[in-house]
Formats: C-alpha cells, structure tokens, sequence
C-alpha cells in the first residue's frame, strides 16, 4: 500500500523538480521563464496530440516506451522513501539500479536505431559510450557507501548519523553521475536539439504524442530517483516518525535537501559550457578516481 | 600397460555431473538446430560425417569432465582438440577455415604441452594417475613444486579457454566453424578448460597460496575488458561473439579466482558463494551464447554473409530469430530479470561481501575489480545494442538482406529451447543456486547445510540478516506491472491517432540505407576513448582527376592487434630466424653429409677410451 | 705368406686413395678382391669347411670379375669424362692414407692386446680399408667412386669379421654378397640414367637443388 503511494508520489512529483530547475536556471540567466509547472502542461499537451511512427520502425519502436517507464519505476520501488523496510525492497538492492536502468537504456537505444535515422544512431552510440563509462564510476561510489554502511541494502545508509567524508566524495562522485545519466550540461543539452549536442534528444527524436509523454515521465523519475539517492547519502534521514509533531518539520527537511541539491544542477548547468563527447570520458573518470578516493576514506575509517 | 590401467575410470562427483548437464542442455539444442542449417549446403555424405565427427565431439567432452585418470583425461582432451579442429576446417573450400584450422591446432597443442607437463610433475610426486592418489600426494607437496604445476596448468588450460593473452585462435575458429559447432565450441569446449582449472587447481591442488587467487583475478579482468574492447570493434557478428565469448570466460574466472581468494584466506562461506557465482555464469554464458551463436547462424543462412554492414531490417523478415537474438543479447548485457543478471549481479556481490569480510588493501583491490567488471557489463550492452541494431533493425542495406527469409522449423526449435531456458534460469535463481553450492562444496570440502543462500524459494540473499535481497521473480512481476499500467494509461488518456509516415529527414526526402548508421561510426566513440589500447590507424587514397577535382576518396579505418603484432609476432620471428641459422648446417651436399658420419666415427674411435 | 697378401691389400687401398681416374680406382678394387680372395682360400683350406669355398668362389665371381665388368661397361657406355673429380690431390690423400693406417693400428692394437702380430695387423688393415671407404666417398665428387667407396667398406667389413670370429653366419654372408651385386647392378643403372637427366654424374652439383 505505502508502495503505491510511494510510486504515486514520485509520478506526481518529478515534472514538478524538473519546473523547479528550469525556473531556476532562467532566473539565474536574468530572465521570467517558464512556469514551475510547465512540464504537467507539456504531458497534457501531448497526450491530446496524434503521433507519427516511421515506416522502418517495428515493434520495439512500438513497445520501448513502455519497458523504459515499467523499469524506472520498478527502480523507484527500490528507493526507500517513506519507510526503510519493506517487501519491495526484498527485490533488490544497490546493484539492482545500475541493472534496471540498464535495461531502459538498451531498448531506448534499440529503438534510436529502430527508425534508420541517423540521429538515433548517433544518439544511440553517445548514450551507450557515456553510459558505459558511468558503470564503473558508479560501481565505485556504490563500494564506498556500502564500505561505509556495510551492506549494499540502500535503506541500510539511511540509518547513518554523521556524515563522513566518504559519503560526501562519493556525494559528489554522484552528483558528477547524476549530470550524465540525467542528460544535463556539461554532459548534455535537453534544451537544444542541435545534430552536435543532443545524446538523449537524439534517441527520442521520433517519438511524438503519447509515447513521447511517457518517456519523458520516466525521465522525470530517473532524475528524481538519482536526487533523492544523493540526497540520502549527503544528508541521511531516518524513518517517517510516529509521533505527529514531528511529521511536518520532517517533511519540510526532507523536500528542503532534494531542493539543495536541484538548486546546485541548476547553477552547475548555467555556469559550465557543455563539454564535447570525448572529453566525456575524462570527466566520468574524474567520477571513478573520486569514487576511489571515497572508498579509500570508507577504508580508513573516516 | 596393464599397470596404467585405472582402477577406477569415472570420477562421479557433483562437479563431473554439472558439467555433463551443462554439455548436454546445450549439445541437444544445437544438434537438432543443424538439421536445418546443414540442409542443403553441404552433401549428405559429408552431413553424416558432420553428424559423426559431432557425436564423437560431444562424447569426448562428456569424457574430459568424467574421467578420474589423468592420463585418460589428456587422450579425451587430445580427441576432442583433434575433432573439433575437423570440425572447424569443415568448409574446405574457404582458405580461410585452413588458416582459422591451422592456428587454432597449433595453439590448442602448445597448451596440451603444458598440460602434459604438468602432469607429470605430478606423476613424480604421486607415482600415479589416478586423480584420488594425486590429491593425496599433493598434501605432502613441496610449494615450489606446487607453484609449477599450478602455472604450468593455468597456461595449458588457459590456452583453451581463451585468457589474454593466449586468446588468439578464438576469434579465428569460431567464426569460420559451422554455426552448430561454433554454439558448442563456445558454449562447452572452453568451459572444459575452466572444468579442467577447478577440478586441477581447486579439488587437486588445494589453494593455499593468496597470489594464485590475485594472479587469476588480474587476468580475469584484463580477458573481461580485452575481449569486450575488441568485440565492439568488430563488425563480423560470429568474431563478435567470439571476442564476447572471451569477456565473458573473464567473468566465469572472476568467480573462480575469488574462490580461490577465500579458500587461501580461510573464509568458506564467502569461497562457496565465489564458486557458484562461477558455475553459474559458466552454464548461463554456455546457454545465451549457444543461443546467440545459432541465430548467428540463422543469419547468415538466410542472407549468406556474416557482415553486419551488409544487413539491416531483419527484423520484419525474420521476426522470430529477432526475438530470440534480443533475448540472447539482453541476457548477455545483463538485463534483469533473465540468468545473465543473476549471475552478474552474484559476481559483483561476491566481490562487495569480500570487501566487507577482508581486511586493508584488498578491499580497495576488489573494489576495482568489482568497477572494471561494471564497465565490461556496460560496453557489453553497448555491443549487443550495436550487433542487434545494425544486424536487424532499420532499412536493409544491401541485396543479401533484402532477399532474406525466416529459418526452418528445426534452427528454430533449437533456439526456442534456448531462449526459454534463458528466462527459466533466471527466474529459477533460487532454486538454482542451491543446487550450485551443492556442487561447489563438493568440490572445496566445506560444508553447507548450514549455510543459506535464500529467504524463500523466489529470493536470493547473500549475507543473511543483512538486508541484501535479489528477487528475479518479483522483479519480472512488477516490470510487467508497471508496463501493463503504462499501456493502460497509454490507451485510456488521449485520444490521438497513430500515423505511419517516413522516418525525419531534415526535409530532404531522400532518406535511404545509406543514411542510416553503420557498425563502424557506432563505435567510433570507444574507438577514441580507447585508442591507447586498440592503437586505430587510418589508411586513406585520393584519386584526382585534377589538382581541384578529387574523383574518389577511399578511407579505411583499422584497429592494430595488439596482441599479434607485440607478442605471437616477434616469437614468430624469432623461430624462424633460428631455423634459418641452423640451415646453414645443412647445404646440401652429400659429401659434406658422409663428412659428419665419418667425423663422428673418428671420434667415437679416438675417444672410445673414455666411454 | 700371409703378411705378403697383407701388403698387397694395403697397396692396393693405396692405389685407390690415389687414383686420379675411374679405371684406375676399379683396378685397385680388383686387386683389393683378389687379395681378399686369396686370404679367404687360405682360411678355406686351413680350416677345411665348405662354407669357405663358397664364400671364396662368391668373393671371386662377384667382386673380382664381374662388378669390375659391370662398372668398366658403365662408363664406356656413359661416354663421361673420366676424370675422377677430386676434392684433395693425390698427395694429400696419401698423406691421409696413411695417418689413417697409423690411427687403425692404434685402434686395433687397443682393442686386442694379443701376442699375435698377423691378428692385430689383419684387423689393422680391416679398419683402415673401412676408413679408406669412407674416404672415398667424401672426398670424391662422381657418384662411381661412391659406389666403389660401398663396395671397399663391404670389403673391410668382411675382412674384420671373418678375422675376429671365423667369418659370419653363412646365411649373411650369401646376403650380403646378393645384396651388394643387386645394389651395384641398381646403382649403375642409376649412374646411367643421372648422365642422361643431367649430363654429369657429378654428385657435388645435387648442392645446386637445394632450395
């Protein structure tokens, strides 16, 4: 029960995060902006539209809106977010992420290639390139957090009290992996869909309509997942207390940290040019070696 | 000879039945599949010799892993090198298979060398073949003899499973065998090798040196991102495979080399878990592999070429081998909820609870470990998305796809069977990974009644009371949830049409195959990326008809092998420089000849007191 | 007496190490036979077996007339230079010779230190006919002096055997000489035949072939 509610709560909640960073970024390049909740506008808006499926596509093309939401969402159940425990999370742990959204990324690139563009075929190869070097990165953050909590349960490193410091380098090493799975600057422009910079865009350029409004739902989510994981290991918050005094300030702390970390994508995006692909690589590494450093810091202790 | 005879043939042990169970689930898919792709290409006289030489193959492999004799085991290995080189110079009239045929019995019997050599330093100690009396002998054996045999039979065995650096055959033989053979060759054949390793190294030997386990690791990871980095450069699909074949015999010796770890550390628990994280990617990789390499094989009979830059759109001619190729290829990328995941997911687990259990530096070394082998399952996908892509969806490319049909009924049962033990075993897990660490504690001596590796028939759990869980059942369950409740809001809000039209192309109109991209310029980020390794290379050719006018621009694009050129090449060069200096020993002259003979009586006349 | 058909032995190896041409080397085997056959009838006579007589009639018939025959009518027929080809000039080769017939009396006189001075001289020049064999072969370039190199190698071969234990058994020793005249017959067939492929039977010109 406290299941659905939880998936509820993310489904309702993740256009609005994206708002909120659009809304950010244009105040900080002195302009009014979009509205916060521009994006709920833009999924009605494409739920009323036609859609047009290319000739060459078959039914991956067909069916790859799906399977990418179906698996972000699975990857939401893991994420312990009002309760610490439950049957879901005998599903899966840590590890289990980095395969789930595996499995999304695949059959979005399936489909880029579906159409016989030669967009999606470029989106595909950058996305499984950036992709394939944030797996180590993101294995080696996942070792630190674990080295320090001692298992890879993702609900046990919410019991942590004091923040060491390999929480906070591997914080950062994920924050760094947060900008390239979420497709934004410096690994990626969700704003232009110029031939040179898209990656993401790329791969969803045909779609239109409704499966359009699915994929960037699951976007959404993604990028709400990723918030809420950094979130919990910079600043780790326990349970949903019992007692009613406590609830509100609990909740307020809880949505105040995911809007800390929105507000630092939001300055990081506006103040660095996006980086071109090949130095990608250097930047993802930069990830690993901080990975390294924090497990380095679990190890010794600190 | 009557006193080499053994007293005791067959070795029935648990591990000797995993691997039987193993050939012949993969075996009986591959012989029935070769009903239909023999079909027609080949005469009946040489089908039936195709079918005898595959019996006889079969055999001799159900005999390496059983046998209890070591002499007994080197004839079934020597059988089964020798069958299989048959097997794969079966299409005689390519020069290519003679090559392929020719490197890989050159490089199989620099192996059986070693091996043989192994064996008889272990004849030396244990005055016996037979596997029982050896084991015993290697209690009492002196660690330097012990640290010999063992690099002796890492070699010997690693020549035939295919570990960088002794891999290079593997891409040579694989492709050019039948499609049939080339599943089995690499479903089976290089697991008797990892067989041979755990049966030798582990059940024989007894680990009790830590850097046999750290040395095994360091070429297990250098195999997995070697044999990955290759296959995403390739754009023949049975080379593909072959080089993935490699990546993942890397992961297989992952489990295996952190066994061996544990085992000399002292931590059972922790070695059991190792070894079936092994065994079970070993029969994982035996089935997505087989399956991947028979629809390879699909492939290329229904259009007759095995570049994928010829193909294209398989997918609306094909459809049933695309859906067993996505399978195959999802399984091998790691995509939950089918078997390559689950055994994925247990390797990595395996590493993250040595980390928790060990002490200092080897933590940060597993913990590497552990990332590589993340970044290998990452560009794996990144191949499979590549191979799959190109091979079957988007426009056809050329004739040899376009005039492509489906298959017959018998390669397709084959790869039905396959596809449906994929999701079997990975929905299975639990239940699988019981019968595992039966067989791994049959081989290491540990005892694992007490240990549980699951909550309840659907659950994994690695480290009871902590709270890791791997559920591959429920994860199906709630993907396919989540998916009926998208296409459920898909149909119920909105009410928009859904119109074919043609693919974008910046208004043009004149969108083709040519514009689609090719194998090549997918991969030419990792090209980059990797260039330190691969060390690419450009051959370019203008052809001007004036100093402002360039007729024709040719530009190829190859990657250096390293291997070849750094090592196998030199040593090559190096023999052959010696044979030509011995020579001069021998010119020609048949005076010179009855000169050395009469030379050599003198001698023995003068010095004949000596003697 | 015996050490008189000794010498004549010895010379008559001589002559061959020091023959510049073909009829002149197949004249010292002859008389190197007729040396040897006469020994043989002494042995025969002494000690009174039928199988000696044999042997000695063989000697005769095979080695001192007809191989001649058969090689003189070879090398008419090949019409070839008849020019030895030699590799050391007959000097040197004497010189040779003779180291060698000192090193055999060494050998010998270590093997069998017996009082006996015949014994250890017969086996002495056993060996060295063995040696001077050998010496032809190598150090003569036509393919007929190889032959003739065979054929006096057979001979000391004979010689030492029949000194040291009373000959061979009968039956190898018919063996043998069956065997040396079908080899001589094939062997000059072959000579005949190379002449005409190549129009030489020069055998240091096979280096030509190697690849």
């Amino acid at each position: 029960m406290i299941i659905i509610l939880q998936i509820i709560l993310f489904i309702v909640l993740a256009p609005f995060l994206s708002g909120l960073i659009s809304k950010l970024k244009n105040n900080l390049r002195m302009r009014r902006g979009q509205s916060v909740l521009q994006p709920y506008y833009n999924l009605g808006k494409l739920f009323s539209k036609d859609e047009v499926v290319s000739q060459t596509a078959s039914w991956i093309f067909r069916v790859t809106p799906f399977v990418v939401l179906s698996s972000t969402l699975a990857a939401a159940l893991l994420i312990p977010v009002f309760i610490l425990a439950s049957t879901a999370h005998q599903m899966g742990d840590f590890l289990v992420l980095v395969f789930i959204f595996a499995l999304g990324r695949f059959f979005l690139a399936l489909s880029a290639l579906d159409t016989g563009s030669s967009f999606g075929g470029m989106g595909a190869s950058r996305e499984m390139f950036i992709s394939s070097l944030v797996e180590p990165a993101f294995c080696m953050a996942i070792f630190a957090i674990s080295l320090q909590s001692g298992s890879t349960d993702i609900s046990a490193f919410s019991g942590m009290h004091l923040i060491p410091v390999s929480s906070v380098v591997a914080a950062i090493a994920l924050f760094l992996i947060t900008i390239a799975e979420t497709s934004r600057i410096p690994v990626d422009n969700q704003e232009a869909h110029l031939e040179l910079t898209m990656v993401h865009e790329a791969m969803v350029l045909e779609y239109s309509g409704r499966r359009l409004a699915l994929i960037e739902m699951a976007s959404y989510v993604k990028q709400m997942i990723f918030f809420f994981l950094i979130a919990q290991v910079i600043f780790p918050i326990g349970e949903l207390p019992i007692d009613l005094t406590q609830i509100i300030p609990w909740v307020l702390w809880y949505f105040c940290r995911i809007g800390i970390i929105a507000i630092t994508v939001a300055l990081v995006e506006v103040t660095i040019a996006k980086m071109r692909l090949f130095r990608v690589a250097d930047f993802l590494g930069f990830a690993f070696v901080l990975g390294v450093i924090a497990s380095i810091c679990a190890i010794l202790g600190v | 000879m009557l006193s080499l005879f053994p007293k005791q043939l067959f070795l029935s042990d648990l591990l000797s039945l995993f691997f039987l169970c193993v050939i012949f689930i993969i075996s009986l898919p591959s012989a029935i599949y070769s009903f239909g792709y023999l079909k027609g290409e080949y005469s009946p006289a040489k089908i039936t010799l195709s079918w005898v030489l595959l019996i006889v193959f079969v055999l001799s492999m159900a005999a390496v892993v059983t046998v209890g004799n070591a002499l007994i085991f080197l004839v079934a290995w020597e059988i089964m090198s020798l069958v299989s080189y048959f097997l794969v110079v079966f299409d005689t009239t390519h020069e290519k298979s003679i090559q392929a045929g020719t490197i890989y019995i050159i490089m199989t019997h620099i192996g059986t060398a070693f091996l043989i050599a192994a064996f008889l330093i272990l004849y030396k100690y244990a005055h016996s073949f037979d596997f029982i009396a050896i084991k015993t002998a290697c209690f009492i054996m002196p660690s330097q003899a012990k640290n010999t045999v063992f690099l002796l039979l890492l070699v010997g065995f690693g020549t035939k499973a295919g570990i960088v650096p002794l891999h290079i055959w593997l891409p040579y033989a694989h492709p050019q065998a039948p499609s049939h053979i080339s599943s089995i060759m690499s479903g089976v054949m290089i697991k008797t090798a990892i067989y041979g390793i755990i049966r030798f190294v582990i059940f024989l030997l007894g680990v009790n040196s830590l850097w046999w386990g750290v040395l095994i690791l360091v070429l297990a990871v250098i195999s997995c991102l070697a044999g990955v980095i290759y296959a995403l450069m390739e754009r023949d699909i049975k080379r593909l495979l072959a080089y993935s074949s490699i990546e993942n015999i890397g992961i297989i010796l992952l489990g295996v080399g952190l066994a061996m770890l544990f085992m000399a550390m002292n931590k059972p628990y922790l070695a059991v878990f190792s070894l079936v994280a092994g065994l079970y990617h070993l029969v994982n990789h035996g089935i997505f592999k087989g399956l991947l390499f028979l629809c390879a094989g699909s492939v290329y009979k229904a259009t007759g070429t095995r570049d994928i830059e010829k193909l294209g759109g398989l997918i609306k001619k094909m459809p049933q081998t695309a859906v067993y190729f996505l399978l195959g290829a999802m399984a091998i990328s790691a995509l939950p909820p089918l078997n390559g995941f689950v055994s994925e997911w247990l390797t990595l687990q395996a590493f993250f609870l040595g980390a928790f259990n060990l002490t200092g530096g080897m933590k940060l070394f597993l913990g590497i470990c552990a990332s590589l082998l993340a970044l290998t399952s990452g560009l794996a996908a990144a191949c499979f998305v590549k191979a799959f892509g190109v091979t079957f969806l988007g426009l056809p490319r050329s004739h040899y796809a376009e005039s492509a049909k489906e298959v017959s009924l018998s390669m397709k049962s084959g790869m039905f069977f396959l596809s449906f033990l994929v999701v079997i075993f990975g929905l299975a897990s639990s239940v699988i990974m019981k019968l595992l660490a039966r067989v791994a504690s049959a081989v290491m001596n540990i005892d694992v009644s007490s240990m549980s590796f699951s909550l309840n028939t659907f659950t994994l759990s690695p480290q009871p009371g902590r709270n890791i869980y791997l559920s591959a059942p429920a994860l199906a369950l709630w993907l396919i949830f989540f998916g009926i409740a998208g296409f459920a809001i898909y149909r119920i809000f909105g009410r928009g049409k859904e119109i074919v039209y043609k693919t974008w192309d910046c208004g043009y109109y004149k969108l083709g195959s040519r514009n689609e991209y090719t194998a090549t310029a997918f991969s030419k980020p990792f090209r980059v990326a990797f260039n330190f390794f691969l060390l690419p290379y450009r051959k370019t050719q203008k052809i001007r008809e004036s100093f402002y006018h360039v007729k024709s621009f040719t530009y190829e694009t190859h990657t250096t092998k390293v291997f070849k050129k750094y090592i196998y090449e030199p040593v090559l060069v190096l023999i052959f420089r010696i044979a030509n200096f011995m020579r001069r020993l021998q010119p020609g002259s048949i005076h010179l000849y009855l000169g050395y003979i009469f030379i050599t009586l003198l001698l023995l006349i003068i010095f004949m007191g000596q003697f | 007496m015996l050490g008189i058909i000794l010498f004549v032995l010895l010379a008559s190896t001589y002559l061959m190490v020091i023959s510049k041409r073909m009829p002149a080397l197949i004249r010292g085997f002859r008389y190197q036979s007729l040396c040897l056959f006469v020994l043989t009838f002494i042995i025969a006579l002494t000690q009174r077996e039928p199988d000696f007589y044999i042997i000695a009639g063989l000697l005769f018939t095979l080695k001192v007339s007809l191989i001649p025959y058969l090689l003189y009518r070879v090398i008419r027929k090949i019409k070839v230079n008849e020019d030895l080809g030699l590799f050391i000039n007959p000097q040197l080769s004497l010189l040779w010779a003779l180291a060698f017939t000192y090193l055999s009396w060494i050998f010998a006189s270590y093997l069998f230190s017996s009082n006996d001075p015949i014994l250890t001289s017969t086996l002495a020049i056993a060996f060295f006919v063995v040696l001077a064999g050998i010496f032809l072969m190598i150090f003569r370039m036509t393919a007929l002096a190889q032959v003739i190199g065979l054929l006096t190698m057979e001979n000391g071969l004979f010689l030492l055997a029949s000194t040291v234990s009373g000959g061979m058994p009968f039956f190898v020793e018919i063996a043998i000489f069956f065997d040396v005249f079908v080899s001589v017959l094939i062997m000059g067939f072959f000579v005949y035949r190379i002449n005409k492929f190549f129009t030489h039977i020069d055998v240091n010109k096979l280096s030509r072939l190697k690849g």
